[in-house]
């Protein structure tokens, strides 16, 4: 729009096409790598595409890492669900029915967002050992919690601010409850926020590595990316391992930038902007 | 905003007239789960990580758990330390580098998607790519394009370059993290950017067009000045996203080798977990929030009022 013209220019595509193949070259070299042999993978010459696609890497992997999947699905879903439980009706009660307090509230979620994961950590794994929260998925649901807790509670905020507040008036109005219209008109109508949302909270959790790395240290219990950095010896790697397990780690996170990059854009910016 | 807070006035100024004798607990019930847990969950490890950064807590005070109270000493071991002072240095280093790296290319970028063509949104998408995956994911892929026989070498090759042993070298380990956590950036300056450059009114560039002014004049004399707030914004985030990076460095090199890659959060997290003494932790973790406080101070000094 700089230039006032807005034409179909393909000419821009093309640059812009060249320019993101070299931003992304990066994550093609990992999914290149997957299903590739490591001697290939780092010889002497520079390889574009495997000369044999190594399929066996990706089932070894996948039948290693099947039971940690599992894992990180039970946390990275109860995560996503306590946290929208915990959020959504606080945030719609912060914006628009504003109890003492809730000012505080928000300002200190919104302080706990700077502050190093280090200074949680620490103290949750001295009253998580001696709460018998330690190597208990659970414990590191809540762990986890603390990340995403402050973040859907500050995105969800700019989501309920666009509320029409007319219509929650209208059915208070009418004689339903606040209850009964925070389900029956907040929820539905906050819904895209409320996945969005929902979404990033079960990422984050799928992505932890530090409460993984702090809180369990049982074998049956650990999440993908915990057995992934297990794998990552100082010596000798086991590359043919570590590519397709850190791709198949990076899949929802894909999936999700693909169908909903819309929905992202509008959360990053409404939350970092506003 | 301020429409809306018009019309909860009116509506509370209404609801206190008919239901004067009711006091409305609803919005406390609405918001109880969610402070019970910032109380427990989140204040509850900042007290206590202050209070423990004054106390020795160590395996053996941890085990018996009396955890006697010592003062300062574990902010005098942390300043003791040169290791300490290392992770000080290439905290700086690592956030400024990133900070500086990230905001460029996400600048130039935001401004080639000013214009408008095919395929604009699917760009898009594919570019948030490296910001949304799993920090795992990430520092796995520098981890081979760094390796001695790993891509970047391969290319130093073919350019008739020697190979440079990157993360297992003092001089070259610290810069490579860099790159990495360049990568994982971009994206977040690059969307942040480009939203608010979608709302400069174009009458602007129009008008400067007319007055003469070429495309890079127009970009430093209106995209720049107006993009001010939101850049300030952009860059303290940034800064406090970037003083917190864990993951990337643990998994990349865990900080060494010899100690040079440490930041304060994986030094912190090697006192604390590896060496087990939880109280310097906590002291360095302080600190690290001390200095957090101090580059951001630096930036709202820049910002217009």
């Amino acid at each position: 729009m700089i230039s006032g013209l807005s034409s179909s220019r393909w000419h821009l595509t093309a640059i812009v096409l060249v320019v993101t193949a070299i931003l992304l070259s990066p994550f093609y070299w990992v999914l290149m790598g997957s299903f590739s042999t490591p001697a290939e993978l780092f010889g002497t010459h520079l390889t574009l595409w495997p000369k044999r696609l190594a399929v066996e890497n990706w089932s070894n992997a996948l039948s290693r890492l099947w039971p940690h999947v599992n894992n990180s699905l039970i946390v990275s879903t109860t995560v996503s669900l306590c946290t929208l439980v915990l959020t959504v009706p606080a945030a719609y009660a912060l914006v628009w029915l504003r109890p003492r307090g809730g000012k505080l509230l928000f300002n200190f979620l919104l302080i706990t967002q700077m502050l190093p994961a280090i200074v949680f950590v620490v103290p949750l794994f001295v009253v998580f050992s001696q709460a018998n929260l330690v190597n208990n998925l659970f414990g590191l649901a809540l762990g986890d919690m603390t990340f995403t807790v402050p973040f859907a509670l500050i995105m969800l905020c700019a989501y309920v601010k666009d509320l029409p507040y007319e219509l929650v008036e209208a059915a208070l109005v009418d004689g339903a409850t606040q209850f009964r219209s925070f389900v029956s008109i907040v929820l539905p109508l906050t819904l895209p926020g409320i996945i969005t949302v929902g979404i990033f909270s079960f990422l984050i959790p799928w992505a932890d590595l530090i409460y993984a790395l702090s809180l369990v240290t049982d074998e049956t219990l650990q999440p993908l990316t915990l057995q992934l950095y297990k794998a990552l010896g100082q010596y000798g790697i086991d590359w043919s391992f570590l590519l397709p397990g850190s791709v198949l780690t990076s899949i929802p996170a894909v999936l999700f930038v693909i169908l909903a990059s819309r929905f992202i854009l509008a959360g990053v910016t409404r939350g970092a902007i506003k | 905003m301020s429409e809306s807070q018009m019309t909860n006035l009116v509506s509370f100024s209404e609801g206190y007239g008919s239901q004067r004798s009711r006091f409305n607990f609803s919005p406390y019930v609405f918001v109880l789960p969610c402070a019970l847990f910032a109380a427990a969950l989140l204040f509850y490890p900042v007290v206590s990580s202050l209070a423990l950064s004054f106390r020795q807590a160590t395996v053996d005070t941890f085990v018996s758990g009396d955890m006697p109270f010592n003062g300062l000493t574990q902010y005098q071991a942390a300043i003791g330390d040169p290791v300490f002072w290392r992770a000080v240095i290439n905290t700086v280093l690592f956030t400024v580098f990133s900070i500086v790296f990230q905001f460029t290319i996400g600048f130039l970028l935001a401004l080639l998607f000013q214009f408008e063509f095919p395929l604009k949104s699917f760009c898009l998408a594919l570019l948030l790519i490296p910001w949304v995956l799993p920090l795992l994911t990430s520092a796995n892929i520098f981890k081979g394009l760094f390796n001695e026989a790993g891509l970047i070498n391969q290319l130093l090759h073919l350019a008739g370059n020697r190979p440079i042993p990157w993360l297992a070298d003092r001089q070259f380990a610290l810069p490579a993290t860099i790159v990495a956590n360049i990568w994982v950036g971009f994206p977040f300056n690059f969307v942040l950017l480009y939203a608010g450059m979608r709302n400069i009114p174009v009458e602007l560039y129009e008008a400067a067009k007319l007055d003469g002014a070429d495309y890079w004049r127009r970009v430093f004399q209106i995209t720049l000045p107006i993009l001010k707030p939101v850049s300030v914004s952009v860059l303290m985030l940034g800064t406090v996203y970037t003083v917190k990076v864990f993951d990337l460095v643990w998994i990349m090199t865990g900080g060494g080798p010899a100690n040079s890659t440490h930041l304060l959060s994986t030094y912190a997290y090697q006192v604390g977990f590896s060496i087990l003494n939880f109280g310097e932790a906590a002291a360095i973790a302080t600190l690290m929030v001390l200095l957090l406080l101090i580059l951001n101070l630096f930036q709202l000094l820049m910002k217009p009022r």
